[in-house]
């Protein structure tokens, strides 16, 4: 079975590969993986706090093709949108835009989960932080 | 499970050929009872060599040439029935995932949740470091190494978690003990894939 145009694209030339600080409040890591490919796949949000705009996104999965072209379209969708827009991202955009055939759906399904996981993780920071700020006062 | 009376004679007998008449029946396609043995997941590999070697004599079919075509279809089929339930049987992981099928278990899908949080991140790293010496970088061996024993040891360790559900569940037979059995596995494959790459990608940059 061949890769469709778009998956080849981002396989060979992905977007946003890297990592941000993730010790940085404003920054939100989702780490997942898939036991039964032993994909593992990592993305990071940039959150805007005054804004709660994604300024940037960064990702590094260690799998096959369509993980990695996922992940990657995921990091290009998620800059310039709110965090409840990114939110609201499902993995079915992903699946059309990438034309990805049905025994690949699994590897959107992953992106979707780590996008969740980014944004869980951020807001966990954040709330943390509010609290701390609010007991300081 | 009830079987059908002989088809040669009609008459009632248990196992693969009939008490009666001698004649070979036609196999359950069950491994277990291939063997004659009951559904355990704990199991004796070398009497399972024994009892393999037993019948693939016992049912070769050149010995069934001057039977019955009937006979000499089920020969071939219990043959080959036998061959492959001694594949799956003797190894422990292929045993239990060929038990959790027959008690209705789907074991192919998983969902994410089953991978511990703690245990993605070692792989991440793992992978991060297996990648650096792909490209050359002989610092990353040490890490390399340090992460294949680490995986290899908890490969060792949920081997010995499953041996005990085994026992477990050949004692009692509670479906709970074969949920806890399919998470382990899924776990297993999930680290052992990792062990047999990492290998692959030590050997190669040798």
């Amino acid at each position: 079975m061949a890769y469709s145009q778009k998956v080849l694209d981002h396989y060979n030339n992905p977007r946003n590969v890297g990592s941000l600080d993730k010790s940085d409040p404003n920054v939100g890591t989702g780490m997942v993986g898939a036991p039964e490919c032993g994909d593992v796949m990592k993305l990071q949000v940039k959150v805007n706090p005054q804004t709660g705009i994604i300024e940037d996104a960064k990702f590094k999965t260690f799998g096959c093709g369509s993980a990695i072209a996922s992940s990657s379209l995921a990091t290009e969708m998620l800059k310039g949108k709110t965090v409840e827009e990114a939110l609201a991202i499902k993995n079915t955009e992903l699946v059309n835009e990438l034309s990805l055939p049905p025994v690949k759906v699994h590897c959107s399904i992953l992106a979707e989960d780590a996008i969740k996981a980014a944004i869980a993780d951020y807001k966990r920071k954040q709330a943390a932080r509010e609290a701390v700020v609010a007991q300081a006062q | 499970m009830e079987q059908p009376p002989c088809w040669q004679c009609n008459k009632k007998y248990t196992g693969l050929f009939c008490a009666h008449c001698n004649a070979l029946q036609c196999p359950v396609d069950d491994y277990y009872s291939v063997f004659g043995m009951e559904r355990k997941l704990s199991l004796d590999v070398q009497a399972l060599q024994a009892k393999f070697y037993e019948l693939s004599r016992l049912l070769h079919p050149d010995r069934f040439t001057r039977r019955s075509p009937l006979e000499r279809q089920y020969s071939l089929e219990a043959s080959s029935l036998l061959n492959k339930g001694y594949r799956v049987l003797r190894n422990p992981v292929q045993r239990a995932e060929y038990v959790l099928k027959k008690e209705g278990f789907d074991i192919g899908e998983q969902g994410t949740k089953d991978v511990p949080p703690e245990l993605l991140e070692e792989v991440f790293e793992l992978n991060m470091a297996l990648e650096e010496l792909k490209m050359g970088d002989q610092q990353a061996r040490g890490a390399v190494e340090e992460a294949r024993q680490r995986f290899a040891a908890m490969r060792d360790e949920i081997d010995r978690e499953l041996e005990q559900l085994f026992q477990q569940w050949d004692e009692k037979h509670e479906r709970a003990t074969l949920q806890q059995i399919r998470g382990l596995l899924n776990r297993r494959r999930y680290i052992h894939n990792l062990v047999t790459e990492v290998e692959n990608v030590a050997t190669l940059s040798n």
